[in-house]
């Protein structure tokens, strides 16, 4: 079985936006929800990077270890997925994920968060595959399709990569055969508590 | 004013605000999903685009609208003789075949519909790379994606469509070219001692790939087909038709007014481009400045470089007058540099596209740019007591205008240097022009237009305007 990961490659991101506008148009993400963005360091400096983030789908991931409701399951391809159903909006998760991933609608006064939404890596959730339900609650299922996640499909620059993580490693370690490692894997360590060298 | 576009753009807004009252209309136009026909890109290559859903509200295609105009005009019924009406849509496949029978001297006579429809058929069998298909495809064998233009001769000579413009390391019949004698084809230049001599404006020992004339050679017509004892390879229908383009000089008729193509053919079939190889123009005369050289812009911070580096004398350019030195002049007079000594350029964000109203129209899109902003450095924005994300008035130096917007400081820009993105709308001098649009039809992102800012100027050759560079101040708000 495939373990599905995410690879950003820094060096080539050009902060065009176009996995976040995807992903967006893909799950009908409402606005103020962002289950993938563009994060840029030293904006208009020399040495600027740009980096799409969004759930890393970690091994042991840190969300599943604070929820004090068991919502989240990891699926045999190595996806982080959870139940809305369960979650009660407690934010744990948030507070436990290096790579800021969670996101909570508004739902009330105050600021009172409702049920948490985050990247699903295009593989819905615990509803039947395709379903109506799962659609509503967690947006489309590609991978039930057989498709990648769209986000990484629509990178103009092949800089996001997602797929099984083995095919993404060797993709990434031919490019820095090339190039030279440049800004690296980032987030691997942290995710999958693994590098990729040459 | 007449405003066709899918979305009300700045123009309807600033419109309502100038208190126009009557002649001002907004048609509805369809997008290119509410419409098929062909579709052609920068690179010069041509899709078909197939509709995907009607046209909502009471939208129109851009074709339909044009018959409308011409029908009312009174001339629809010739324009539109050899185009099929299904009520009053234009067939968008007559009109792409009416255009290849007009385009001879643009070389966008032989992409058909048919051929382009194969080629979206077709779309897996293109190299990724070189973009053509393989030599021995029974439909789009040797085909460039898209044929881009020039595609030579009819549909029927299937050329490949020409992907570089100058290649003679291809034979023409494979996507080949070679440079046009497009100023003449030999030119007076004069000499040291002050003699003149002729010099050829053809190519010398330089030709595309299998080229039967191994030099360089003028546009084809029937009088140089004859002098090659080529003539004898135009058919007797072709001939014919050249002997109606011109029946008192059949020899004038060239590749580019033969209706039959005919020329063109022949032309290819030896290898030859049917508008002759020239060589490359470096030195362009006829133009006000042959070989560049420096000139300041109209506003600019460095007048002390104005009198030796002036713009070009004000003069009558097509059909208007250029007045872009006695502007130069009077800024330089009227001290604009001290009073505005930022220069201001403007530029694209990748988020939105030209006028943005579509773009600030889409939910994704907007949410990515929410404020219209300007980019200051750090030490002029310190200068200015401004604040990264605070509001500024940018002012510019023409008309007294001014624009309320947010500051982005970076050192992405230098000291001394602004810059703008130019893609917002609907703002105007401090003022959100939202009621000004039509219920239901305001994009979801507005903000105040860079053209408010950008002032006069036009390129004496083009008259193409100066909407990117001026200068301007910046104070916070």
């Amino acid at each position: 079985m495939a373990r599905m990961k995410f690879l950003c490659d820094a060096d080539r991101c050009i902060e065009c936006n176009a996995c976040v506008t995807a992903c967006k148009n893909e799950h009908e993400v409402p606005w103020g929800i962002n289950r993938r963005r563009v994060v840029t360091i030293n904006d208009g400096k020399p040495g600027e990077r740009s980096v799409s983030m969004a759930c890393m789908h970690c091994t042991d991931a840190p969300c599943a270890a604070v929820c004090p409701v068991n919502c989240f399951y990891t699926t045999a391809d190595g996806v982080v997925l959870h139940s809305k159903d369960l979650c009660i909006g407690c934010g744990y998760c948030f507070y436990a994920c290096p790579f800021g991933a969670p996101q909570y609608p508004k739902v009330g006064n105050f600021g009172s968060r409702g049920k948490m939404d985050k990247c699903t890596f295009c593989a819905g959730g615990p509803e039947a595959d395709g379903s109506r339900e799962e659609y509503e609650k967690y947006g489309a299922n590609r991978l039930a399709e057989g498709k990648l996640p769209l986000c990484a499909e629509m990178c103009s620059t092949k800089s996001l990569l997602a797929g099984d993580g083995e095919i993404i490693a060797q993709i990434y370690k031919e490019r820095v055969m090339k190039r030279g490692y440049g800004s690296g894997a980032w987030g691997w360590k942290t995710a999958y508590r693994e590098t990729i060298e040459s | 004013m007449v405003i066709a576009d899918p979305h009300p753009t700045t123009w309807a807004s600033l419109a309502v605000e100038a208190g126009r009252k009557d002649n001002l209309y907004i048609l509805p136009v369809a997008t290119q999903f509410e419409c098929k026909g062909s579709r052609v890109a920068s690179n010069r290559s041509l899709q078909w685009g197939e509709q995907i859903v009607k046209p909502v509200f009471e939208s129109k295609d851009d074709l339909e609208v044009i018959h409308l105009m011409a029908k009312k005009f009174g001339f629809a019924d010739k324009m539109f003789k050899n185009i099929k009406l299904e009520s009053n849509l234009p067939d968008a496949e007559d009109v792409l075949r009416e255009m290849n029978r007009g385009s001879w001297s643009t070389g966008y006579c032989g992409q058909s519909p048919e051929r382009l429809k194969a080629h979206m058929k077709n779309q897996a069998k293109f190299d990724m790379l070189t973009t053509r298909a393989p030599k021995n495809d029974p439909e789009v064998g040797g085909d460039y994606y898209g044929l881009p233009w020039p595609c030579w001769g009819s549909p029927e000579v299937k050329h490949p469509g020409t992907p570089l413009l100058y290649n003679t390391n291809l034979a023409v019949m494979d996507g080949g070219g070679t440079f046009r004698p497009r100023f003449g084809i030999e030119r007076e230049e004069k000499l040291p001692d002050g003699t003149t001599r002729k010099v050829s404006l053809l190519a010398d020992g330089s030709y595309s790939k299998d080229s039967e004339i191994q030099d360089g050679y003028p546009e084809f017509t029937l009088a140089s087909l004859k002098k090659l004892g080529w003539d004898k390879d135009l058919t007797e229908a072709e001939m014919a038709t050249i002997n109606r383009v011109n029946s008192a000089n059949p020899d004038a008729v060239s590749w580019s007014l033969d209706l039959s193509g005919g020329i063109q053919r022949v032309a290819l079939m030896h290898g030859c481009v049917p508008y002759g190889n020239g060589k490359a123009r470096m030195n362009a005369f006829g133009l006000p400045d042959p070989i560049p050289v420096h000139r300041e812009p109209i506003y600019t911070p460095r007048v002390d470089l104005v009198s030796k580096y002036p713009t070009l004398p004000d003069a009558k350019q097509f059909r208007m007058p250029n007045i872009g030195f006695s502007v130069q002049k009077a800024a330089v007079e009227k001290g604009i540099a001290k009073q505005f000594p930022l220069i201001l350029s403007s530029g694209r964000l990748v988020e939105y596209e030209g006028g943005g109203e579509e773009t600030r129209t889409n939910p994704w899109l907007a949410e990515l740019q929410q404020d219209m902003f300007i980019e200051i450095s750090p030490s002029d924005a310190a200068d200015r007591g401004i604040k990264d994300g605070g509001w500024v008035w940018v002012t510019g130096a023409e008309s007294n205008s001014k624009a309320k917007m947010k500051a982005l400081v970076t050192e992405r820009v230098g000291r001394g240097v602004a810059w703008m993105p130019f893609h917002f709308g609907g703002w105007f001098a401090g003022r959100d022009l939202r009621g000004n649009y039509p219920q239901g039809t305001d994009p979801i992102v507005l903000g105040e237009s860079a053209n408010t800012i950008t002032t006069y100027g036009y390129d004496p050759a083009t008259g193409m305007q100066e909407p990117k560079v001026t200068l301007c101040q910046i104070a916070a708000a």
